[in-house]
């Protein structure tokens, strides 16, 4: 089945965002390193409940949401805990904090598992935010394909920054050697390092929907974009207070 | 390289004159970055038309994507709880005084 085509869109679409998106939505059925296509393709469809879920709105305006009970409105068939976790991701970022992520194993969820979870759920979010933006309805889920997760860990990760471990930004070897995209490793390239597949991921749609890493060195402007570095940091750090982000 | 042009950064805290200073389409720009971001479908619907009608149809797109990227942006860095890469750059420094972006609960990645 072919996706992203935008056969109905009211808006030309480039080619490179048709093609990133639909190569995703093909990774994102297939087993990853932790979780299964099955499981994959569920948390995404979980993080679109989220966006109305009604518990998280209730969650949302309380001082502590850690303080808070009750029941995310959820059909993926996941268990509590992965539901809580893609819920709190999409509408509660920003609270989220080192002992919660660390109390994650004994709940059920292996820190690998959490950080391709939240890749998945990044993903997937901004895809849909592209076409809730547009106003253009969200795609299909995908059909999961069948097998077993790798439970590749690249075995540099090491903690240090940040809540889980990540990759250094120097030395690395083997299948990681050149995951660093022109050796650049901020903190926000490294954050999902420990599941090297989910790096690679946001890279890609990146380099779509906004810039690849190389072009990032670029502070003019592309000439394959219709608005210039300028206007894309304005929005880009507008979304960004809005969601309060510090980094 | 730099543009070498004048911006007030107000823009971002959601000052629609200041968005439009040294920016085209900045005010239309910035009000559709926060549309998407508060998630408030009527004020969308608003700021999507009016930057179709200001700028046209590959700017919005290319608008709606760069937002889309930054909702993700902000969720990576604020899940996986990583701190700023350099607190000790003059350009950093003074952004986030003249923002006052301190006061935001994800700092604590940072400065804890």
């Amino acid at each position: 089945m072919a996706y992203f085509e935008y056969s109905n869109s009211p808006y030309p679409i480039r080619q490179d965002i048709k093609k990133e998106f639909s190569e995703f939505w093909q990774r994102l059925a297939k087993p990853g390193s932790w979780w299964t296509g099955a499981e994959r393709v569920a948390i995404a469809q979980e993080s679109r409940t989220a966006v109305n879920c009604s518990f998280c709105s209730i969650r949302k305006q309380s001082l502590s949401p850690y303080n808070v009970t009750g029941e995310h409105g959820s059909d993926s068939g996941l268990d509590p805990t992965t539901v809580d976790a893609v819920h709190r991701i999409v509408t509660d970022q920003n609270r989220i904090t080192r002992s919660w992520v660390e109390s994650l194993p004994d709940a059920g969820i292996s820190t690998e598992g959490y950080v391709e979870l939240t890749g998945i759920v990044v993903c997937v979010f901004s895809i849909d935010e592209f076409h809730r933006a547009l106003g253009l309805p969200l795609e299909d889920m995908p059909e999961p394909v069948s097998g077993e997760p790798s439970h590749y860990r690249p075995a540099q990760a090491e903690l240090g920054t940040g809540f889980v471990p990540m990759l250094p930004r120097e030395g690395l070897t083997g299948a990681e050697e050149n995951l660093w995209p022109n050796g650049r490793n901020a903190n926000v390239i490294r954050a999902l390092s420990l599941v090297p597949d989910a790096l690679r991921d946001w890279l890609a749609l990146s380099s779509a929907i906004y810039l690849s890493v190389e072009g990032m060195a670029n502070l003019i402007g592309q000439d394959d974009r219709s608005i210039n570095r300028m206007q894309m940091e304005l929005i880009a750090a507008r979304v960004s207070a809005i969601n309060e982000c510090f980094y | 390289m730099t543009t070498e042009t004048d911006i007030n950064l107000q823009g971002v805290n959601g000052d629609q004159e200041a968005a439009a200073v040294g920016i085209k389409h900045g005010k239309e720009l910035m009000l559709l970055g926060e549309a998407v971001a508060t998630r408030d479908q009527s004020l969308l619907k608003e700021a999507r038309q009016r930057l179709l009608d200001e700028a046209g149809t590959s700017v919005l797109v290319d608008a709606a994507g760069v937002a889309a990227n930054f909702q993700r942006m902000v969720r990576i860095a604020d899940s996986m709880g990583i701190p700023i890469d350099d607190m000790e750059s003059d350009l950093g420094k003074s952004v986030r005084t003249e923002l006052d972006l301190t006061r935001y609960a994800s700092a604590a990645n940072t400065l804890q």
